[in-house]
């Protein structure tokens, strides 16, 4: 199966940058799949979470705040302004990860005024990651 | 030849003056690693946002489908005024790096004068905008504390300005000029047109495919809230770079400071020796004078 390139970046580093096969990314208007020789499209980004499914079809989650994403047939180039990727050593470190990056979403979705504490709390943890 | 007490003062004041440039090196190099280190971060991010835009700008110049008529990208016969925005530093005592920024804003509004196009001058850092105002040229608007502390949501607040007026026909251009990091030695000039997006570099090329599909209800509030990112950050990124290149030239100039002081005490306490001999000398042959006179 072809893979795609992808790289995700924020202000503060990139935080993936390798192959993949294929994307799921959370558009404005909806949720989208994109594979290897996908068509040209630009498009924003919403609150949500990227997944990535890796050549081991292992799958990697990022969750974001906002973005921009630029697909070519040969690259895909993810701009965001927060993130935290959901990984972690064993199952109990993932399902944290996890519950914390809901505990995110739900605060994006509440009030707006909470989103700023939201974002911050989202780079420092990207942060830590680098 | 001076004499001793004047020489004396002269040593004391200049190892005084090595102490201070001494320290506000030390500081510099601290403050340097800071402000490097964020700046090398974003500038992936950076660099990565306008690839993307000049992308973006180029497929919907080469295309010229879909409708797109977005006055951020496209091409703008006989501009009327245009936005300059330039960043200095707070503080002088760094060398040539506030000087040069200057020289640059001052030639690109020489530039713009000649072609009949009238300028908006908008200032960030105390010692650029102190420069413009002495020399009594008109300036639109400007912000302190704001170069030394990079902030996003100032930043932002400050540059909106300048991309609602873009956007509503005010003003048909927007520079920004600043000098960045290069490396710990040498500081970058960044004279960057940020708006109208810069098409020209991209080349339509048949092999690339022209199309582009952007994937939103309305393509207007993309490209516009694409824009809007795209020129914040370009601002704050200016910013952080520009910090980080104040501290290295600081700190450049603050070891010249201090190297040059210790030359001259170097040389100054020669002087005092010599000055003091000679005064012993005098004494000397003033005391074998008055024995012989004696005799």
């Amino acid at each position: 199966m072809d893979k795609l390139k992808l790289e995700i970046l924020t202000p503060n580093g990139q935080i993936f940058n390798g192959e993949a096969i294929s994307v799921t990314l959370p558009g404005e208007e909806g949720e989208f799949g994109v594979l290897a020789h996908h068509f040209s499209l630009a498009t924003l980004l919403d609150a949500g979470v990227i997944d990535i499914e890796k050549e081991d079809k292992s799958v990697e989650s990022i969750l974001i705040n906002w973005g921009v994403v630029n697909v070519d047939e040969e690259k895909i180039i993810v701009l965001v302004e927060g993130a935290v990727a959901i990984r972690g050593e064993n199952e109990s470190d993932i399902a944290k990860a996890l519950e914390e990056a809901k505990e995110l979403i739900n605060s994006i979705a509440d009030s707006n005024p909470a989103i700023a504490s939201v974002s911050a709390r989202i780079e420092s943890a990207a942060q830590s990651l680098i | 030849m001076a004499n001793l007490k004047d020489i004396q003062r002269q040593i004391n004041s200049v190892s005084n003056t090595q102490k201070t440039t001494r320290a506000m090196k030390l500081v510099s190099t601290a403050k340097l690693r800071r402000a490097e280190e964020l700046a090398r971060r974003s500038r992936l991010y950076a660099d990565k946002m306008n690839q993307v835009i000049a992308e973006i700008a180029g497929r919907i110049k080469c295309s010229k489908i879909g409708g797109i008529d977005n006055r951020c990208f496209a091409e703008i016969e006989n501009p009327k005024m245009v936005d300059i925005v330039f960043v200095t530093a707070d503080k002088g005592l760094c060398g040539g790096f506030n000087i040069q920024t200057i020289k640059a804003v001052k030639s690109l509004i020489k530039d713009y004068k000649e072609k009949n196009v009238k300028v908006r001058l908008r200032g960030i850092g105390k010692k650029g905008v102190e420069f413009f105002k002495y020399n009594e040229v008109e300036l639109f608007d400007s912000i302190s504390d704001l170069s030394s502390k990079p902030d996003k949501v100032r930043a932002d607040e400050f540059i909106a300005t300048s991309i609602e007026d873009y956007k509503d026909g005010k003003i048909d251009g927007l520079h920004i000029i600043y000098n960045g990091f290069k490396n710990m030695m040498t500081q970058e000039l960044h004279v960057s047109k940020i708006l109208p997006v810069d098409t020209e570099q991209f080349e339509c090329s048949e092999t690339q495919s022209s199309m582009l599909e952007i994937e939103a209800q309305d393509e207007e509030h993309m490209l516009d809230s694409l824009v809007n990112r795209y020129v914040e950050y370009a601002a704050y990124y200016a910013l952080i770079d520009s910090v980080a290149a104040e501290h290295s030239a600081r700190m450049q100039a603050m070891e010249t400071a201090t190297n040059n002081a210790k030359d001259m005490v170097k040389s100054l306490n020669v002087q005092f020796n010599k000055a003091r001999q000679a005064a012993i000398t005098t004494e000397l042959i003033e005391i074998i004078s008055g024995v012989e006179s004696m005799k």
